[in-house]
């Protein structure tokens, strides 16, 4: 399977004939699509095998969807991507009703990711250099920033989050809702 | 809490896209959205705002059954479920569906006998209820309003109406079910009081299975499939009984 980088023109296209029901267009906006969405999958639910029951439940759904997909309102990387989180996200948090804490969560594949790839502040700071935010970022406090990146990439709870970096729940939900305000102010510079 | 402030639906919006609710929260938040459009707009812009930010995740190559169980999927073979696990399960796979077929119809009947045996009489027998999906819808006041119950194989949906609910001349009441993904659909109309049953499209198992809600709207018109619900008067939990 190739992993062909498409233009936004091009997977617009794709999606209208989607909508349509034309299944080699489905193909093609899965071969072009695919990694990047698993990519974003499997940051946040840890293991291959559920990050592709994800991925499967959100390309399924975006068969479905597709004629509800409006060009002018949302990119279909933006239309792609919200559909993948949000179904990792209910994954996540179904799963994680059972309470189980975040090392028991963190398997062999989540010890792998963690090895090779960049952490999540590192994602973080990776999208705003190509944002061009980097130093509106920066100016955001270090303890906000990490506890975003922690919630944005790995889709950590405020509890979760808490243990990870060891401060009091309440810390870190005034941090993460200032830090948030803050990227919001960050990323509305953009438009 | 009054979900007409757009402050209070920006910040549950920011929380719901960048991914800090739990899941008693998410889900309660998606059944919002479902019923009120301004919940819908401001999800959309923190997605607009937030996307971004996940295009530098590394890409990683799904396995190519992922891309065999979408199809089977989409041309509605199978549910959800996992890639086979090796060719030979796959090359076996027609022969243990005869067999799960014959298994499953002796165990249907066995478990499922409301077809032939009159309900009250297992009820009497068994000492408990058959399984069925309920809902119990709720005024604003949290009163309780509509009881809707359906056994699990069956297409029936009874209508109990536990109080009398004023729709104006010449409109109905349309229940919905409001999906955990996805958009609510029709699933028929309730009568103002009293009781009530209508048939549904497809079985209970096959429509509610991943419906953790319904809705009341008042409309012109039954509605008919892909139709948008006007506001909810009515809504409620709908729960498995077994």
């Amino acid at each position: 399977m190739s992993s062909i980088t498409l233009a936004s023109a091009d997977l617009k296209q794709l999606l209208a004939r989607v909508a349509l029901g034309d299944r080699t267009a489905f193909r093609r906006l899965y071969d072009a699509t695919a990694p990047s969405l698993f990519g974003v999958a499997l940051r946040i639910v840890r293991q291959r095998d559920r990050a592709e029951e994800v991925l499967q439940d959100a390309f399924v759904n975006a068969w479905k969807r597709a004629a509800g997909y409006q060009a002018a309102l949302s990119q279909p990387m933006t239309w792609l991507t919200a559909i993948v989180r949000n179904r990792a996200l209910d994954e996540l948090r179904s799963a994680r009703q059972s309470a189980d804490s975040l090392d028991e969560r963190e398997g062999e594949d989540a010890a792998a990711i963690e090895d090779t790839q960049p952490g999540p502040l590192g994602l973080l700071e990776q999208a705003a250099d190509k944002l061009a935010i980097r130093d509106c970022l920066d100016a955001i406090e270090g303890s906000q920033r990490q506890c975003l990146a922690l919630v944005y990439y790995h889709g950590l709870s405020h509890s979760e989050v808490a243990a990870h970096v060891g401060s009091p729940i309440g810390s870190v939900k005034v941090w993460l809702r200032r830090g948030l305000d803050k990227l919001k102010r960050c990323l509305e510079s953009l438009a | 809490m009054n979900y007409d402030r757009p402050e209070l639906l920006d910040r549950l919006a920011a929380e719901y896209v960048f991914g800090t609710m739990n899941a008693r929260v998410r889900s309660r938040f998606q059944a919002i959205q479902r019923g009120l459009p301004a919940a819908r707009q401001a999800v959309e812009d923190w997605e607009q705002r937030l996307t971004p930010l996940a295009h530098s995740v590394p890409p990683a190559q799904p396995s190519a059954a992922a891309w065999a169980a979408i199809e089977r999927r989409i041309d509605g073979r199978e549910s959800r479920q996992a890639a086979p696990a090796s060719a030979w399960l796959a090359w076996l796979r027609p022969f243990l569906g005869v067999a799960f077929g014959v298994v499953a119809t002796l165990g249907l009947v066995r478990l499922y006998p409301t077809a032939v045996v009159p309900v009250d009489d297992i009820v009497q027998e068994r000492g408990t209820l058959p399984a069925s999906y309920v809902g119990l819808l709720t005024d604003a006041a949290n009163n309780p309003v509509v009881l809707a119950s359906s056994t699990r194989h069956g297409r029936i949906m009874s209508i109990k109406m536990l109080r009398k609910v004023e729709a104006p001349a010449g409109k109905v009441l349309q229940l919905w079910a409001l999906p955990k993904e996805g958009a609510a659909f029709p699933l028929g109309v309730v009568p103002s009081e009293g009781k009530g049953s209508f048939t549904m499209p497809d079985t209970s198992e096959k429509l509610l299975s991943s419906v953790p809600r319904l809705a009341v709207s008042i409309e012109d018109a039954p509605a008919r499939a892909g139709a948008m619900p006007a506001p909810y008067v009515l809504t409620g939990n709908c729960v498995k009984l077994w």
